[in-house]
């Protein structure tokens, strides 16, 4: 973001913010203003409390809220507003960040630089020269979809891409492939830890990242957030969002999302609008990331398993913190084993309609509807809180479903989840967790056996009519496929997934099983499998 | 909304000539659109629709028209009141026509055959838009002509469009509620037909208020089932669109619901039934719908099955009865904890 803008971005999130809640309050204003105060007030000394010792600004913080707390005792309505002022400005300042524009305007060949240099800096021998790898990686990082039409509707609005988020590497890998087809760099924002993790901070400091702390709880400093993300929108920097929130835990595709940020969108489309910008479009570009095997697959399928049901905790100390891993990660990356492919999927307007290539709204008749009419009350664009949210809404179904119907599925997806079903039909008495644990009654089946529930798992797949496109490899023989997930499982994780051993086939890892089977959840597996008569459909509960 | 002065109510039938009468009362300016031309210049020359309501006059700022994109063009709140089987047609039809700002509710009960759709789910196909909504509640359609008392539900995801419909349509007698449960106010006014046509049976075999009450009492918790496993609010089925439509129709022997099912119990064939009827009741064509539905989804719908039997399967009525009846009767609301 340019100097110029990034003021004007601090000061606009958090004057919009602020104004905001004046204009709602009711007479006493006293009464409102010092609510606000006090409920930030007991949500950031909580934190500080809980994470003391933890970052070197919360000393500077607790300061600066004591002060506050000493103020608070004799204000009247004007101090108040002027603390809120101050407060904002301060979680703004923080998002803002203080990143190099001239490392901005730098990015798309820091970009794959930064990420040549990471890996040769970490084992120059093993990667060879900063060449061959950056050429490893575009063969392994591979990029489909409406690549062509995102590149037209560059010159036509902003784009506010949206992925599926599984690894840190996303935003690494997506940054790689936004250089690789000559794309402006993207806003996005990146957790605090990613800040903090020596892998990341290179990157995040200097790929247009602003920062989200996800320990701040308190309701204003969200609302900022998301007004900052909105201003930078009307700047007209393209934006990225993970809309699943975090990373996903299960290792399903994400199909609840996170509308906080999405409502940025229309919000944004709304100024635009009003602000009579030349070219006032927004484009939500959905786009899903698949690994063939996942760099964080172990902590955060066991995170899910621990969590299910309950808050999750932020996880600081997974793979990505460790080097090594990473190394071992990105080297299997460029070797044969492991793909990734990006894939861009239909462009989309700020309800939820497909857009075509001229930037057109497009009802689901295939006819062209004027973007603009659905935030429009008698011609003039408005805010509308509760429509704005229900936009939202469609949006976020609309995006949902190109994931679903956009996913990759590989073998590794494949066969985990054949081989776990498998285990699950032989062991129809024992609760899932049980069966993780122990692996039921037998710890193998055949590799005939494998090959065959394989087969019909991808039948179903390729029958299903919400997706997902089936990867290459998924088109040779069943057996083929059995051995080319066996192959990726057994060469990155510290255990594998499976392994073959004569003509049985061992679970070693079912935790890993379902994770990677998770990828194919949303496809009514169960129900289109062609299964011997009599057998049950997948069993209630047994996906996560 | 500067087009908030006009209305559109497209279909000309019963209901929606009634719709279009309560919106004369009210001196809203309407257009009511109509496929055929004399019946434009019937309702406009005479100010009566002689073939869907006899005997009411429509008020002067109700005018009939056969242009739909005028009527898009004019109003920007339009009431949808076609038969279920014709929406998808004339909904995309008025997609030629529509703008994201356009406000639709529709007020046709039923599902669509075949593919088992709701009308919200057709309109949302077959248009561009997003404010979208449903009326739906024991109105019966001579009743509220008539200016008798009577009340509804307006269920929609979007604000806008219960405030605009409430704007154009409550009254000193008829009141418009609100509702968000989209899908339970859609399933209400289907399924409700099921449980008529079961009434109906009951009446033809000359069964009193007790049997009534408690089919109908069992079939609201079947209703509501099968509506939450469509992803309806369990509440809905206790408000307008539920238990106050089941009530309206379910007393009303005039019904169509009503007249088939006290004559297959008397022991007529449903297709000579049909034959003289000439329209299919929706009862008949929704007691299959959610039979199928139950059966793919497990849900236990022993009236509906029955209905269901009697129906297509030829099965007697004393022997359904006797079925039914024979059901062990546990926790009255155990099903409905789901």
């Amino acid at each position: 973001m340019r100097p110029e803008h990034r003021e004007r971005a601090r000061i606009e999130a958090a004057t919009r913010v602020v104004d905001r809640h004046v204009a709602a309050l009711r007479p006493p204003e006293e009464v409102g203003l010092e609510a606000l105060v006090n409920d930030t007030l007991y949500h950031e000394r909580r934190r500080l409390e809980r994470d003391r010792g933890g970052d070197p600004r919360n000393a500077d913080d607790s300061a600066f809220y004591h002060r506050i707390q000493k103020r608070l005792r004799h204000a009247s309505a004007r101090d108040l507003r002027e603390m809120l002022d101050q407060i904002a400005l301060r979680f703004a300042s923080e998002i803002v960040g203080n990143f190099d524009d001239r490392v901005y305007k730098l990015s798309t060949t820091v970009v794959p630089t930064g990420l040549s240099v990471l890996l040769t800096a970490m084992s120059p021998g093993k990667l060879g020269s900063l060449g061959s790898l950056r050429h490893g990686l575009s063969d392994h990082v591979q990029i489909q979809g409406t690549v062509d039409h995102v590149r037209k509707l560059l010159d036509k609005g902003t784009l506010v891409v949206v992925p599926t988020h599984s690894s840190h590497l996303d935003s690494i890998v997506l940054g790689y492939a936004v250089h690789l087809l000559g794309l402006p760099p993207l806003l996005y924002g990146a957790g605090l830890n990613l800040f903090k993790n020596p892998v990341t901070s290179f990157f995040m400091n200097n790929l247009g990242a602003y920062r989200v702390d996800r320990k701040k709880t308190a309701a204003l400093y969200k609302e900022v957030l998301k007004e900052y993300a909105t201003v930078a929108l009307e700047l007209d920097y393209n934006n990225l969002f993970f809309p699943g929130g975090t990373r996903s835990r299960s290792g399903a595709v994400e199909q609840k999302l996170k509308r906080g940020l999405l409502g940025t969108a229309v919000r944004a489309y709304v100024g635009n609008l009003q602000s009579r910008r030349d070219k006032p479009n927004l484009y939500v570009v959905p786009c899903t990331i698949s690994y063939k095997l996942g760099l964080e697959a172990e902590t955060l399928i066991d995170d899910y398993l621990k969590e299910v049901g309950k808050n999750r905790y932020i996880i600081e100390d997974d793979e990505f913190s460790r080097p090594r891993q990473v190394l071992n990660f990105m080297s299997n990356l460029v070797s044969l084993d492991s793909r990734v492919v990006i894939t861009f999927s239909r462009p989309l307007d700020v309800v939820g309609n497909f857009v075509d290539e001229e930037g057109r709204s497009l009802d689901p008749r295939g006819r062209v509807v004027d973007a603009a009419s659905y935030v429009s009350d008698g011609g003039v664009a408005v805010h509308d809180a509760q429509r704005d949210e229900e936009y939202t809404n469609e949006l976020s179904a609309a995006i949902a479903r190109e994931f679903l119907r956009d996913n990759l599925a590989m073998s590794t997806h494949v066969v985990g989840y054949a081989l776990l079903d498998m285990i699950q039909r032989e062991n129809p008495d024992m609760d899932l967790y049980r069966l993780l644990r122990t692996g039921g009654r037998s710890p193998s089946v055949t590799a005939t056996d494998l090959a065959r529930e394989t087969e019909r798992v991808i039948g179903a797949l390729s029958r299903s009519t919400r997706g997902p496109r089936l990867s290459d490899e998924l088109s040779r023989d069943p057996q083929a496929v059995v051995d080319d997930a066996l192959r990726a499982f057994g060469s990155y994780h510290a255990h594998a997934a499976a392994v073959r051993r004569g003509d049985r086939v061992f679970h070693e890892d079912r935790n890993l099983l379902l994770y990677y089977g998770n990828r194919l959840k949303g496809y009514d597996l169960g129900r289109n499998l062609a299964r011997p008569s009599g057998e049950a459909a997948e069993p209630a509960g047994a996906r996560a | 909304m500067t087009t908030d002065d006009c209305i559109g109510v497209i279909g000309a039938g019963n209901w929606g000539t009634t719709l279009a009468k309560v919106l004369g009362d009210n001196d809203k300016r309407t257009l009511l659109w109509a496929r055929r031309d004399e019946l434009c210049r019937e309702i406009n020359e005479t100010r009566q629709n002689s073939q869907y309501l006899p005997g009411f006059s429509l008020g002067p700022s109700v005018e009939a028209t056969s242009d739909l994109e005028r009527i898009c063009k004019s109003a920007s709140l339009i009431i949808a009141v076609v038969p279920s089987h014709t929406m998808r047609e004339t909904a995309r039809e008025l997609g030629n026509h529509l703008t994201g700002e356009h406000v639709i509710v529709h007020a046709t009960k039923g599902i669509e055959q075949g593919t088992f759709k709701r009308m919200s789910e057709v309109l949302r196909e077959e248009t561009c838009l997003r404010k979208i909504g449903v009326i739906s509640g024991p109105n019966l359609a001579k009743e509220l002509a008539a200016r008798q008392p009577a009340g509804t539900l307006v269920a929609s995801r979007y604000d806008e469009v219960f405030v605009r419909t409430h704007a154009a349509l409550h009254n000193d007698y008829f009141r418009v509620y609100q509702g968000r449960d989209v899908i339970g106010a859609e399933i209400g006014g289907g399924f409700k037909n099921i449980i008529a046509l079961a009434a109906g049976v009951a009446a033809g075999l000359g069964l009193g208020d007790n049997t009534k009450a408690l089919l109908l009492t069992r079939g609201l918790s079947e209703m509501a089932r099968f509506g939450v496993a469509m992803g309806a609010e369990v509440m809905t089925f206790g408000g307008m669109a539920g238990m106050g439509d089941l009530i309206a129709t379910c007393s009303s022997p005039l019904s169509r619901n009503h007249q088939v099912g006290a004559r297959l119990a008397r022991g007529e064939k449903l297709e000579d039934i049909q034959r003289d009827m000439r329209m299919v009741a929706e009862g008949v064509k929704m007691a299959k719908a959610a039979n199928d539905f139950a059966v793919r989804k497990r849900l236990d719908l022993p009236i509906v099955r029955a209905v269901h039997n009697l129906l297509y399967e030829h099965h007697q009525v004393p022997l359904l009865l006797k079925e039914l009846m024979s059901i062990p009767a546990g926790p009255e609301f155990a099903a409905l904890t789901v």
